[in-house]
């Protein structure tokens, strides 16, 4: 074994990762070359320093607050941005608006007199989700005040025959079920609570 | 060490690591507990020796658990568990050195320069005298230090295997390339170290 063969081997050879045969050429070579010996005496003694460096010690307390930590990341958000979560809130707008308006038709189908009991006010009041889809259908009404007004609200308390009110368009509205309840409330006035338009709807349940 | 009482009931065996995973993927508090016991100091060890910075260790060996628990179920069963932590512990001191870099705090440029030749600068300094021996601690920082200097990629491979004592099948795994890279990589981090701690070497009579 000469000097090119043998010192590529030093690692190897620190490594005990060498046969037999190969350690005790190498050991003969080393044995009989000055400049060899030296340059792998400098790479063990370098490779002992290494291994030789006091363990660092871990904190006592470690184990306690990794599984502090650990508790608390699990409780974390993913904060990796998912397309759905921001349709969630749109979503659930929507999902509100449409229970809103089913049960609005129920509530009105289950007590098709009430609409003569007392005057009810519709609130109109397209939400900002509703509104391109509910645009076409919805007949803006108009302020009234004085007589237009009473008139109104005689029509809406029930002089017009039911079938000429038809509730199911009133789907792509909101209802306000404390409105529609406070409006109720006055059968001696028959008046309506001002109706006020394009304003958000206030949904209470 | 948890132990259990084997199949047969005639003796008693330590519980593994991995089947000790296998717990913690199914809630299991006490045996996470016992893993961080088992390897707590490995990892901190390895990373600080890959850092050279005691301070920065703990809190990131505490990050490495954190993630071994935040993703116990994405854990391979029949993987050996210790390359799964080792892997998770050198990704997360690659980054740390990579932040730093870019952070220009520690290993700027300069400040290499400054380490190395500080480090140089101690190792050699003829005020000391040839036949002063080095206090042990001092020594012991010079290494450490020597070590920070070794390129990342490089110095990784030489403490996993050098340091820890990870076979070299296990620190290809844990750096996910081939064997021989693994060796090339070390034998050329040995050779760096040995240049860098040639002036300590010269005063302990070595050529």
């Amino acid at each position: 074994m000469n000097c090119r063969q043998a010192r590529p081997m030093f690692g190897a050879y620190w490594d005990d990762e060498i046969t037999q045969a190969e350690r005790e050429a190498l050991d003969a070579h080393l044995s009989s070359c000055r400049a060899c010996r030296e340059r792998y005496d400098a790479l063990a003694r370098t490779l002992e320093l290494v291994s030789g460096l006091p363990r660092v010690e871990a904190s006592p307390d470690l184990a306690e607050r990794v599984l502090a930590r650990a508790r608390r990341a699990e409780r974390a958000p993913d904060r990796l941005p998912t397309p759905s979560v921001r349709w969630v809130p749109l979503a659930a707008a929507a999902a509100l608006l449409l229970v809103s308006g089913v049960v609005a038709v129920r509530w009105n189908r289950t007590h098709p007199g009430s609409a003569g009991d007392g005057p009810v006010a519709v609130q109109l009041a397209p939400s900002p989700v509703a509104t391109s889809a509910a645009g076409n259908e919805a007949t803006p009404v108009t302020p009234a005040n004085g007589d237009a007004q009473i008139e109104e609200a005689q029509l809406v308390a029930g002089a017009v025959p039911d079938s000429l009110f038809d509730h199911s368009e009133d789907v792509e509205f909101i209802l306000d079920p404390v409105t529609v309840r406070r409006g109720r409330a006055h059968p001696a006035t028959r008046l309506a609570p001002p109706i006020t338009r394009g304003e958000q709807a206030t949904i209470t349940f | 060490m948890p132990l259990e009482r084997d199949p047969s009931g005639l003796s008693i065996v330590p519980v593994s690591d991995e089947d000790l995973m296998a717990r913690v993927a199914e809630e299991d508090e006490r045996a996470f507990t016992e893993l961080v016991r088992r390897y707590q100091a490995r990892v901190t060890n390895l990373i600080s020796r890959v850092l050279n910075d005691r301070i920065s260790s703990d809190d990131l060996a505490q990050e490495v658990f954190v993630r071994v628990f935040v993703h116990r179920r994405n854990y391979r069963r029949g993987s050996k568990f210790s390359t799964w932590l080792f892997t998770i512990a050198a990704n997360l001191a690659k980054n740390e050195i990579r932040r730093r870099v870019r952070r220009r705090n520690w290993f700027s440029l300069d400040a290499l320069q400054e380490v190395l030749s500080d480090s140089t600068m101690q190792l050699a300094d003829p005020a000391e005298g040839q036949d002063v021996a080095l206090q042990r601690g001092q020594l012991q920082e010079s290494v450490g230090r020597a070590i920070a200097t070794v390129p990342e990629k490089y110095r990784i491979a030489l403490v996993l295997r050098d340091i820890e004592g990870l076979a070299y099948e296990e620190i290809a795994e844990v750096l996910g390339i081939p064997g021989g890279t693994v060796r090339s990589r070390i034998n050329r981090a040995r050779g760096m170290l040995k240049r860098k701690l040639q002036p300590l070497l010269r005063r302990e009579g070595m050529p």
